[in-house]
């Protein structure tokens, strides 16, 4: 088995997490969580979730992490078997931790693959620019292959630019943690950062395109998102909202950073590194995305009812129809919409290979196979489960995957890393653990908030969107009867991925106690 | 904008700003302190 890598600096892993949380949520999700829940007074609950659910997390899961790698373990499940004080089952509960991040992925990496696709017909002008909300989206349906229209007949253009998306990524992947992540990240943070720095500039300079109507200019704009109203701050939704937005956006509970620690050495810093992560994620998040997609809407769509119907449009109508439309209104627009989608895909990039990376550590790690042939096992394995989502898009199919990966296995999985931590393991170890090679001493009140704020909060999350939104998903309320077949198929390859993942823990975990007796 | 909307993204940004200063100056420092050693 080969020798297990190391990141080759510190700034390297940092980017590298930051680049896994780093995505479309945080120029796309985030402004419309704001302008709906308050505005600058969305802030507070936002920041209060950042120091006692989002940074407590962060810590937990680097911590874990570097300790799982020290005993070679790559994924949750040799890691929490490890864990002094948790039983022969938490190597089963450590399986979410592969099969979330995979789960993702079936559907990340197609939407990653649009924003490419958008990169390029916006440079080269076949984006529909000047005809309108309805153009837009039938050009979008179309490429999705939900319609035939003038912009496309087939969904070969899509299934191209996935395949171009995907062997990126796994080149990226077959390259290895330093020469491949580590150096993607590196280089393509630092371009995420100046487009991004750019758009937002553009966009801050508009000033008042439109001379008749004054009150459409970018200082009314950025009073619409910072303004705060703070009646919302009674509102427990805000709350909610809030403290999901920064678990969302810090990609915590997924396991990749469980991942990515692994490759620490025991006595590379966490404190610091995890903080920063957080920083550049918060960075991107706040100051960039605050200042692009709303602030333009606002001044291009008729202020306050139009910067409010995109927010409430969903991610991808804001993303791929409501944004093209904006850039085409500004001079130079084709370049930069096609800025705009080059981000996307650098930030979509940055945390695709961090999705990939927890099942290839699982095979190198606990199946012995070589980085080469890991890949190409995972590779065969992923095109295939890509193909639904791509295939069933207007079924629902990825809206139920989304579900499960995306929302209920992060919370519930987040809420098992910081129990097993604190309670298991022990908060005492666990601190003097996190402290190993730290850099910055981490205030000594975070103890307590990692044993019992962080879970009570995870809790009370867990508990309201039960009862708001996983059981009505779970019983498939308003769903189609069209569409139910497609969403019991995502339900049950999910369940078959789980079995595979749990028959490979058993078996492997099963050879390595028979191998102790002999 | 009025004045609590100016206070809340010069806060937010100023908070935000001094964090990513701060540890990404500690961070090069020791990498830098690595790579002489």
């Amino acid at each position: 088995m080969e020798k297990r890598e190391h990141w080759g600096s510190k700034l390297g892993v940092i980017l590298a997490v930051a680049g896994s949380a780093v995505g479309l949520g945080n120029f796309l999700r985030f402004p419309a969580k704001a302008v709906l829940n308050g505005g600058g007074a969305f802030m507070i609950p936002y920041f209060v979730a950042f120091l006692l659910l989002g940074i407590p997390l962060m810590w937990v899961e680097w911590t874990l992490g570097r300790m799982g790698g020290a005993a070679g373990h790559g994924t949750a499940p040799g890691m929490f078997d490890k864990l002094d004080g948790a039983g022969r089952w938490a190597k089963y509960l450590g399986t979410i931790g592969i099969l979330g991040p995979f789960i993702i992925l079936t559907y990340y990496m197609y939407i990653e693959s649009w924003t490419l696709a958008y990169a390029f017909y916006s440079f080269t002008g076949h984006l529909p620019f000047s005809g309108g909300q309805d153009s837009m989206k039938a050009f979008l349906s179309g490429y999705q292959g939900l319609a035939h229209n003038q912009y496309f007949s087939s969904l070969w253009p899509a299934l191209l630019f996935f395949l171009i998306t995907f062997l990126t990524n796994f080149y990226f992947i077959y390259r290895g943690v330093r020469g491949g992540i580590e150096k993607l990240s590196r280089y393509g943070m630092p371009v995420l950062l100046g487009l991004g720095i750019l758009l937002a500039i553009r966009v801050l300079l508009l000033g008042t395109p439109d001379l008749s109507q004054p009150q459409l200019s970018i200082k009314n704009a950025l009073g619409f998102f910072w303004n705060p109203d703070f009646s919302r701050l009674g509102d427990a939704k805000v709350w909610i909202e809030a403290a999901g937005q920064i678990f969302f956006t810090l990609s915590v509970g997924i396991g990749v950073i469980l991942t990515y620690a692994s490759y620490l050495k025991r006595s590379d810093d966490i404190a610091l590194s995890g903080l920063s992560a957080s920083a550049t994620n918060e960075f991107c998040e706040v100051i960039l995305g605050g200042s692009i997609v709303i602030p333009a809407a606002f001044v291009f769509l008729g202020g306050a009812s139009g910067a409010m119907e995109a927010a409430r449009g969903g991610t991808f109508n804001l993303g791929f129809v409501t944004m093209p439309l904006i850039f085409g209104k500004i001079p130079a627009g084709q370049l930069f919409s096609g800025l705009w989608f080059s981000l996307l895909f650098v930030a979509g990039i940055t945390s695709s290979v961090s999705l990939i990376q927890p099942a290839v550590s699982f095979l190198e790690d606990e199946l012995g196979l070589s980085r080469r042939r890991a890949v190409v096992v995972l590779g065969a394995i992923s095109f295939l489960a890509c193909l639904p989502a791509i295939l069933f898009l207007g079924h629902g199919f990825v809206d139920e995957l989304d579900f499960w990966g995306g929302t209920l296995f992060l919370v519930v999985f987040a809420t098992i890393e910081v129990i097993l931590f604190a309670w298991v393991y022990g908060i005492d170890r666990g601190w003097e653990e996190m402290h190993q090679g730290a850099l910055i001493r981490i205030p000594k009140v975070y103890k307590y908030i990692i044993k019992f704020v962080t879970p009570a909060y995870l809790s009370i999350l867990l508990g309201v969107w039960s009862f708001q939104q996983f059981w009505p998903f779970i019983i498939m309320k308003g769903v189609s009867p069209a569409d139910r077949p497609y969403q019991w198929a995502a339900r049950i390859m999910i369940l078959l991925l789980w079995l595979g993942i749990a028959a490979a823990v058993a078996w492997v975990w099963r050879g390595r106690r028979l191998g102790v007796k002999s | 904008m009025n004045i609590w909307g100016l206070f809340f993204m010069l806060v937010s940004w100023g908070l935000i700003l001094a964090l990513v200063v701060f540890s990404f100056v500690k961070v090069l420092e020791k990498d830098n302190k690595n790579n002489n050693e």
